[in-house]
């Protein structure tokens, strides 16, 4: 088995993994990550897409409140082309407590979370789809985070700095010496190979996973699982990041991203971090919710719908309870003080958008044990990629439209606008020929049709490139996954859709009739 | 002489009207869109996974073909030939053996009849064949149809891109926007000349779906004899040619034989007529001027399934008839419509309306609703077409044996 070491080990890609491994790369220390699945595979790329200006905890959690409302600024700062600045809105509707409004307004301004309150009218000057019911509203500073795209320049970043992140690796063992972790035994899953990773300290950044892999080093963290369901609708009818004025509940957000709006959120507790069904109930709820907000929404047509698995923190003193009831800070454990486990930190719960100073508290902690003087950097280094900045369909469409017809690109993803050399570029870009990580990088196949016709087109391509890959990119499973979006929304214009896709892929080309590909 | 309206103007709804005309009777097609022919390969699917003409006559009882017959089914056939026939667009094959035709994707489509353009790319045919994209076609991948045929034991000689001879090459074509180059002489003239020198050593040479949309059949030939081989074309995403080019013919004889088409109005109401209530006298259409009344002796229903919008499938779990509410077979609850992989048989496939042996629409006792009320082709439920490959043999053989009843 190949051993290799490094001094600090992070497992988990999400959000919190890659900022921990970004934070260490530039304090100079050498850093592997390892993830199980694919870049935003996990809770990080199952979120609405909200940058939280803070004012959604300013009641029940406020220093959740307050992080939000200063790691929103500072991203604004280091990762602007992750971010559209859309701006927010807290509603209150007749049918909200009375009182809540004014109790919030207070402590927004006590805690220094910016809100300031206008009037009913001014509101539906900005946003016309608005419920025209609505009794007060307050404007924050909320904006739209694309979380691939935050993940890939995470990604990069580390990189340049020279550290590593190993995707598709996934940890299955830990190896202790006397009450101190000494290495990780990983699994490559593509080859199936196993590993050994000898690491000075190891960040245990998995997310929902963290009670099992902490359960590694027989160690017990309590962790709940509060499954959220969202659901992006085919149109964009507000600009502005809608929240409901109340204590926060079930389906009280909808999100502006990209050409869609996303109606969020449930909260299930759910047993399995894997466990992502959708109930129909779910889709019901967030649909009249979202309708309350914005009444148009009822003739708008669902797109997709998925779910994301929140890890949260459950106290030994809570028994019982609903898992919206617990809270949402980020819980660091520090195993040696806890536990009497030398060489181990678990990170977990927190928000995406405070996703950087966790990383910086939990490296903190890391250097304090190891006797590392440096400071965190990541507060005030850029993280944009200016070479990939064409992502935003606006800028597509702007760049596509300057362009003279004679280096005209083809658009293979009609709805996405993504091109040719772009699906071209990310294939090489990317370690594999996969679709699905097209679609992350580019929103391939992510609009209206999901990827009814490019997909297809896309195989082509990517079979043309690599001509002995055997699956073409995965088109099977490319197709399954964007059908598992839409399956709770299929009624309707969705199942039309849907059908349509069937029509094409199996009775046009026959596609099930394939010979199984060959490894 | 009897007046009969037929909603809509898919595969079903025009080959029934052209059955009605053809027996001399007064036909009004009413039709709020274009039907989906556009969306289909253009050839007759009757029965993909077995020999057709064996597998039908072992179907459960509710099934469309059981339902309709297997004489209508052949009486439908040889009208349906008859018609491209005269069109000059043959359709060679037969209801016992099925074609083997390369998909885009390279998988095998089995059907019982194709156009010919088609059909000369049956993979039974054992002549060594080469598969040809299209410079700035946007809808066909020659490698990867070339590999996965490969990958079934298939021979493919080699694969090509040909030029187009264009000034202005920077251009995405769509296969439509090349099929109404190839309706152009001057146009297969020049192909003819920049391609021949590539094709050396080719005898079967496999295209696209994208010579001609309005006399394909006459594109082909020419375009045959001019580069001295024999050329087949393999459909690919919509708009698919193959299909357009039936529309086109269907619609083209339609009008030539006298029925009179309205489209763009919704059906919004039915008048009942008959002393107990169980006639349907007429139909309400939507009009720009307001709801106006259509009489007739015989109404046809050919609205088909959900692609199509004669089953809508409703939020609070039910599907509804759209036009006129008829009770649909189905499962209640969204929850058990769909699969979890889109590649799987999914239960919605099977919904639709139960008729009895006369194409009549049945209520939930088993009893026709309307007398003169007939339905046909993807509205009929009982039959999942797609894993079937039956979709244009029951649009055929239910849209005969629902005229042959209604005009007695």
């Amino acid at each position: 088995m190949p051993v290799l070491s490094t001094q600090l080990l992070v497992i988990g890609g999400g959000s919190t993994g890659l900022g921990v491994a970004w934070d260490a790369c530039l304090r100079g220390l050498k850093v592997v990550l390892v993830e199980q699945g694919d870049l935003g595979q996990g809770t990080s790329g199952r979120y609405h897409g909200l940058l939280h200006s803070g004012g959604r905890y300013v009641i029940s959690d406020p220093t959740s409140a307050r992080d939000c409302a200063v790691e929103n600024r500072v991203l604004r700062q280091i990762a602007p082309h992750t971010i559209e600045d859309t701006g927010g809105l807290f509603l209150a509707t007749p049918t909200d407590p009375i009182d809540f409004p004014g109790r919030w307004f207070a402590a927004c301004q006590e805690l220094g979370v910016s809100a300031e309150e206008i009037t009913a009218a001014e509101a539906l000057r900005l946003e016309p789809a608005l419920n025209p019911r609505i009794s007060r509203v307050f404007r924050v500073q909320d904006g739209s985070l694309d979380s691939f795209d935050l993940l890939h320049a995470l990604t990069a970043a580390i990189k340049r700095a020279g550290g590593q992140v190993w995707l598709r690796h996934r940890v299955e063992k830990l190896i202790l010496n006397g009450n101190t972790i000494v290495a990780a035994e990983i699994r490559a899953l593509d080859t199936d190979e196993l590993l050994t990773i000898g690491a000075d300290f190891f960040v245990n950044a998995t997310g929902p996973w963290a009670g099992q892999v902490a359960s590694m080093a027989d160690i017990q963290v309590p962790i709940a699982l509060g499954k959220g369901s969202m659901v992006a609708m085919a149109t964009r009818p507000i600009h502005t990041i809608i929240n409901r004025c109340r204590p926060p509940s079930d389906g009280d957000i909808i999100v502006p991203v990209g050409t869609v709006a996303v109606l969020g959120t449930t909260d299930v507790e759910v047993q399995q971090p894997t466990d992502t069904t959708i109930e129909p109930w779910e889709v019901d709820f967030l649909l009249a919710q979202g309708e309350i907000l914005v009444p148009q929404l009822a003739h708008q047509r669902p797109l997709r719908a998925w779910a994301g698995v929140r890890p949260l923190y459950r106290p030994t003193t809570v028994v019982l309870g609903e898992t919206r009831e617990l809270p949402r800070s980020q819980i660091i454990l520090d195993h040696a003080d806890r536990d009497g486990l030398q060489g181990l930190i678990s990170v977990f719960s927190g928000k995406l958008t405070i996703f950087r100073l966790m990383a910086e508290q939990v490296m903190d902690m890391v250097c304090k044990h190891m006797s590392i003087a440096a400071v965190c950097h990541t507060a005030e280094t850029p993280l944009t990629m200016k070479s990939r900045s064409f992502y935003k369909l606006p800028d597509r469409l702007a760049k596509l439209e300057v362009t003279t017809s004679h280096d005209l690109p083809q658009v293979v993803c009609e709805c996405e606008l993504v091109t040719r050399p772009a699906i071209e570029e990310a294939l090489r870009f990317a370690s594999t020929l996969d679709l699905d990580d097209v679609r992350r990088e580019l929103r391939l196949g992510m609009g209206p049709c999901q990827a009814g016709f490019c997909a297809f087109r896309a195989a082509g391509i990517a079979h043309e490139l690599a001509p002995t890959a055997p699956t073409s990119g995965g088109l099977i499973s490319f197709l399954e996954e964007r059908w598992r979006g839409m399956v709770p929304l299929g009624w309707g214009h969705t199942l039309r859709q849907m059908e349509l896709t069937r029509r094409i892929y199996l009775e046009l080309l026959q596609t099930h009739s394939l010979p199984e590909p060959t490894k | 002489m009897t007046d009969v309206l037929i909603v809509g103007a898919g595969l079903t709804g025009l080959f029934a009207s052209l059955l009605v005309a053809e027996r001399g009777n007064a036909v009004t097609l009413v039709a709020q869109g274009r039907g989906g022919l556009e969306l289909s390969h253009g050839c007759i699917d009757i029965w993909g996974r077995a020999t057709p003409s064996r597998a039908l006559s072992q179907l459960r009882k509710s099934h469309p073909y059981r339902l309709a017959g297997t004489a209508a089914l052949h009486a439908a056939l040889e009208f349906f030939e008859e018609i491209t026939q005269q069109a000059e667009y043959p359709f060679p094959g037969s209801i016992s053996r099925n074609l083997h035709l390369p998909t885009a994707l390279g998988a095998i489509h089995p059907t019982a009849l194709a156009p010919q353009s088609l059909a000369q790319g049956d993979l039974f045919d054992g002549t060594p064949f080469t598969l040809a994209g299209i410079d700035n076609l946007l809808d066909f991948y020659p490698q990867l149809a070339a590999s996965n045929l490969r990958r079934a034991g298939i021979a493919v000689q080699s694969v090509l891109e040909l030029p187009i001879p264009m000034d202005d090459t920077h251009h995405d074509f769509y296969t439509s926007d090349l099929a109404h180059f190839f309706d152009k002489p001057n146009w297969r003239e020049e192909v003819a000349r920049v391609w021949k020198p590539q094709l050396i050593g080719i005898k079967r040479l496999g295209l696209p779906a994208v010579l001609g949309l309005r006399d394909p059949q006459h594109v082909l030939e020419d375009l045959q004899e001019r580069l001295g081989l024999t050329l087949f074309e393999i459909p690919t995403l919509p708009p698919s040619l193959p299909g357009l080019r039936l529309e086109v013919i269907l619609r083209r004889r339609a009008l030539n034989t006298g029925v009179h088409f309205i489209e763009g109005p919704r059906v919004v109401g039915r008048i009942d007529g008959g002393s107990d209530g169980r006639r349907v006298s007429g139909v309400v259409l939507q009009t720009v001027g307001g709801p106006r009344v259509y009489t007739a002796d015989v109404v046809i229903l050919a609205t088909g399934g959900i692609l199509n919008g004669g089953l809508v499938f409703q939020q609070d779990g039910r599907v509804q008839e759209s036009v006129f509410d008829l009770p649909v077979n189905y499962d209640q609850g969204r929850g058990y419509w769909t699969t979890t992989s889109p590649i799987d048989s999914q239960p919605y496939s099977g919904y639709g309306l139960l008729v009895n042996d006369l194409m009549q629409p049945l209520d939930d006792k088993g009893a026709p609703i309307f007398e003169n009320l007939y339905v046909a082709g993807g509205l009929l439920g009982g039959a999942d077409r797609t894993m079937e490959g039956s979709r244009q043999g029951i649009d055929l053989a239910t849209a005969y044996r629902a005229v042959e009843v209604a005009l007695g």
